[in-house]
């Protein structure tokens, strides 16, 4: 088990370093690859979208937690932009020809908790992924 | 960020290569790339995926933006010989039944 963290402004070197973090996380402990893809992918998607519309393309405080456990591998993300204006109960994927709009039922796909709540130091992701074994 | 790097084949078929991770960091990149070649008058291109080892749905997104754009052109895009993250993304996002995979970048068009 291990707890790892980035916490930066947000801009063009947050996705790298955020999949650096996640790195540090799996040369620590031994995660099964199909875990690290799903988790991969989602956190992509989620920071994706905070670097680009937390702050509507000004920086934003972020802050980053994978906390890699017996059962699953959980990462938040807080960061202290506007609230984020989404339904994640009304989550779908869009037609083939969509050019965009994919990221959050992607990440909703692979994992098996995608939750936001939003309070008064900000917004609040949590994603999860249990282990596949 | 520089371009991904290109090659014609014989039969005419631009080829690009995207290497790495294919995020909102790089897709711009190949989206533009991608316009700037079918505003070259070419319309048959291959997304040769074999070093991207990672997508994601920004560039799932340059992907089919390019797609529509080479068909307005009277061509087409293909992609060839996607690594096993990309074959997954795909799926998952059910456009493997939209973007036709290919073994090699070679033989995409040959059909």
């Amino acid at each position: 088990m291990s707890e790892h963290t980035f916490e930066a402004q947000t801009g063009p070197e947050t996705l790298a370093e955020i999949q650096r973090t996640l790195d540090a996380a799996w040369s620590e402990d031994d995660v099964p690859d199909d875990t690290r893809m799903c988790i991969e992918l989602a956190v992509s998607e989620i920071g994706t979208n905070i670097i680009e519309y937390s702050g509507d393309g000004q920086p934003v405080r972020l802050r980053m937690v994978v906390a890699v456990r017996p059962e699953s591998v959980a990462v938040t993300f807080t960061d202290d932009g506007h609230p984020a204006p989404v339904d994640l109960a009304r989550i779908s994927m869009p037609g083939d020809t969509a050019e965009s709009g994919r990221g959050l039922a992607l990440a909703h796909r692979v994992l098996d908790e995608l939750s936001y709540s939003r309070d008064k130091n900000g917004n609040h992701w949590t994603l999860i992924r249990r282990r596949s074994e | 960020m520089g371009d991904f790097s290109t090659r014609t084949t014989g039969s005419g078929v631009v080829v690009v290569q995207p290497t790495g991770r294919l995020n909102m960091v790089a897709a711009p990149t190949l989206r533009k790339q991608l316009n700037d070649i079918v505003d070259g008058g070419a319309s048959r291109i291959v997304v040769d995926l074999s070093s991207t080892e990672f997508i994601d749905s920004s560039g799932l997104g340059a992907l089919i933006a390019a797609l529509k754009i080479a068909r307005n052109a009277g061509g087409d895009l293909r992609i060839a010989a996607p690594t096993k993250q990309v074959c997954t993304v795909l799926e998952l996002s059910n456009l493997d039944r939209v973007l036709r995979t290919y073994a090699s970048a070679d033989s995409a068009f040959d059909e």
